[in-house]
């Protein structure tokens, strides 16, 4: 089976025809798509930082609640976005026959996860970008080293990217994707120190909470965001690069088995 | 007149590409003892073919007798198991990328991009396919008044009829001005009136010079189209000729067709049994073949009310039900 291994080299404009392809789709529906991007991480900011705030009078590391939980609530809505960009948008483009038509060009399945990917990667950033300019405006985010949280945002993108077409590869309907939210992306957005440190957990779950992908992530951008980088926030991205590295080839062997029968 | 430029356009840059892009045996697709298994399922059981340049070359044969899969090796998108694939000077086995640099695709279900406009689909196929973006821009226009969907430009491909998604669908496989397309069931599930336009365009192409492969099911579009043809059953080829040369050698002269109402059919079926005349039914009708393919003796039914006899030329269905025993439409 000589298709088992894929052609050598990478042919850039299959990755840069595919994310054209994603980008000019993306801002056909923009109005929409802002609110997702923009409207609903204010909200959920707002509520959290403003709301729950209030409540909590101290928190391990940080000046303020708010200051704590605004790095975590940014990585969260990035990983949303990226999973949703390689699980449910990657499964229409399955069910469309979208990537069976973009394969009658030469394109490999190596470059379409690496199209869809740094599509993922660009949503991630829109969204990283623009809700910490609100937490900047709210006073939330105050050290220069903040501009950092773009390394995460990216991070973030190629492995949640990665991780979701695990399940669009896979998904024999869309109500299997669902689990995408309850397996995945929603454990990792309450349990990955995004609303409290997770040093506060009971100490057989920490461990459990180190091995999301997210917590890592969160931890890095919280680095940035309250400028107190150490060498945890190196180990922390090692893990994320190491995590990607089996999680990308995994993505391009299911989905070659998906799309090349 | 302005599209009559086009095609000449067409014709012109076609006929230069075709030069270029031969096997080395002067074809311009070249399968060998191609073979795809699936489990213990030969669903392309070792078949070998040549397409000319210039020519129409269709695959007919029922669902499922793997037209779909030798078109998918064709094109690079699914390995073969064993046996070789030429296009266009391209060894397929070995570089499936290349192939698919030199082919045009059609593939079954259009797979279009509902994301997208009826531009939007044209321009981004041709970037991703690897023109600049300009050469695209100015292409996708070249296609679209060729296929006279110019006026749908900014619709949503949704909005298309399921004749304007076909065309549609083969205007892309013609961004990059391929020398040699495959089309899989260029027209089915599309009505009559849309079948014949699509015809048209396909029969404009051919004249252009463009190498086609096409896969159908339909007897009818075969005969209109085809310079060649093979007939394909259970992973197998089974003849290959022209649909002249096919019809001669498969089918009969004549058939006598037999329109029954459900209380005549009885009779007719006593009259064909107790005279050993081969017939098959399908639905209302009875189709009747006389021994050696000449026209059978049915005086006895003419006086029968409930029956209408006409008599037919043989064609390719009865080419396949001979060489396979099966009707060619059974979906």
């Amino acid at each position: 089976m000589n298709f088992a291994i894929p052609n050598p080299g990478i042919r850039r404009r299959s990755v840069t025809g595919l994310w054209l392809r994603h980008a000019v789709s993306f801002v056909r529906y923009w109005k929409i798509v802002l609110t997702w991007v923009l409207i609903e991480p204010v909200i959920i900011l707002v509520a959290v930082g403003f709301g729950v705030g209030k409540l909590v009078e101290e928190v391990e590391g940080a000046p303020s609640y708010a200051e704590f939980v605004t790095p975590g609530l940014i990585m969260g809505n990035a990983m949303f976005h990226a999973l949703f960009e390689t699980s449910w948008n990657a499964y229409n483009r399955i069910d469309n026959d979208v990537y069976e038509t973009a394969l009658t060009t030469p394109i490999t399945i190596t470059e379409i996860t690496m199209g869809d990917i740094l599509w993922a990667v660009t949503r991630s950033v829109m969204t990283v970008v623009g809700t910490a300019i609100v937490a900047f405006l709210f006073g939330w985010l105050n050290h220069w080293e903040a501009v950092g949280i773009l390394i995460p945002a990216v991070m973030v993108g190629i492995t949640f990217g990665a991780l979701g077409f695990l399940f669009s590869a896979v998904a024999p309907h869309t109500t299997f994707l669902t689990l995408v939210f309850t397996l995945v992306a929603s454990p990792m957005f309450f349990f990955s120190g995004s609303f409290f440190p997770i040093s506060i957990l009971p100490d057989w779950v920490e461990p459990v909470a180190w091995v999301m992908p997210l917590t890592s992530a969160v931890h890095i951008a919280r680095g940035f965001a309250l400028g107190s980088l150490d060498i945890t926030h190196l180990w922390a991205g090692l893990y994320m690069v190491a995590l990607t590295a089996v999680l990308w080839p995994a993505a391009i062997v299911l989905l070659r088995r998906r799309l090349i029968k | 007149m302005k599209i009559l430029r086009l095609r000449d356009r067409l014709t012109n840059e076609s006929q230069q590409n075709n030069a270029a892009v031969r096997n080395t045996n002067g074809s311009v697709i070249h399968a060998e003892n191609i073979k795809k298994i699936y489990g213990d399922i030969a669903a392309v059981d070792g078949i070998s073919f040549s397409v000319e340049p210039g020519e129409t070359y269709g695959l007919l044969g029922p669902n499922g007798a793997g037209k779909t899969t030798t078109m998918r090796m064709l094109s690079g998108l699914s390995p073969v198991n064993s046996g070789s694939i030429s296009v266009a000077g391209v060894d397929v086995v070995k570089d499936n990328r290349g192939v698919r640099e030199v082919m045009g695709v059609v593939t079954q279900h259009d797979g279009l991009d509902n994301g997208l406009t009826v531009f939007q689909n044209l321009f981004l196929h041709g970037f991703l396919a690897g023109l600049s973006r300009k050469e695209s821009k100015n292409r996708s226009h070249e296609v679209l008044e060729f296929f006279g969907l110019r006026d749908r430009s900014k619709s949503n491909v949704y909005e298309l009829s399921g004749g304007m998604k076909r065309r549609l669908a083969i205007a892309r496989s013609m961004m990059t001005n391929p020398s040699v397309i495959v089309m899989d069931e260029p027209s089915t599930g599309l009505d009559p009136q849309s079948r014949n336009r699509v015809w048209e365009e396909l029969a404009v192409l051919k004249d252009s010079g463009v190498t086609v492969l096409l896969s159908t099911h339909y007897m009818e579009e075969a005969t209109i189209l085809c310079d060649r043809l093979s007939i394909m059953d259970h992973g197998v080829i089974l003849d290959e000729g022209t649909p002249d040369q096919m019809i001669e050698r498969h089918a009969p002269k004549e058939v006598a067709q037999l329109r029954v109402t459900p209380t005549s059919l009885r009779t007719v079926r006593d009259y064909l049994n107790e005279r050993d005349i081969t017939f098959r039914e399908v639905g209302a009708l009875v189709s009747v073949t006389g021994a050696n393919g000449e026209r059978p003796d049915l005086s006895g039914l003419e006086d029968t009310d409930g029956v209408r006899t006409s008599y037919r030329a043989g064609n390719l269905e009865d080419v396949f039900l001979a060489i396979t025993g099966r009707e060619l439409r059974d979906e």
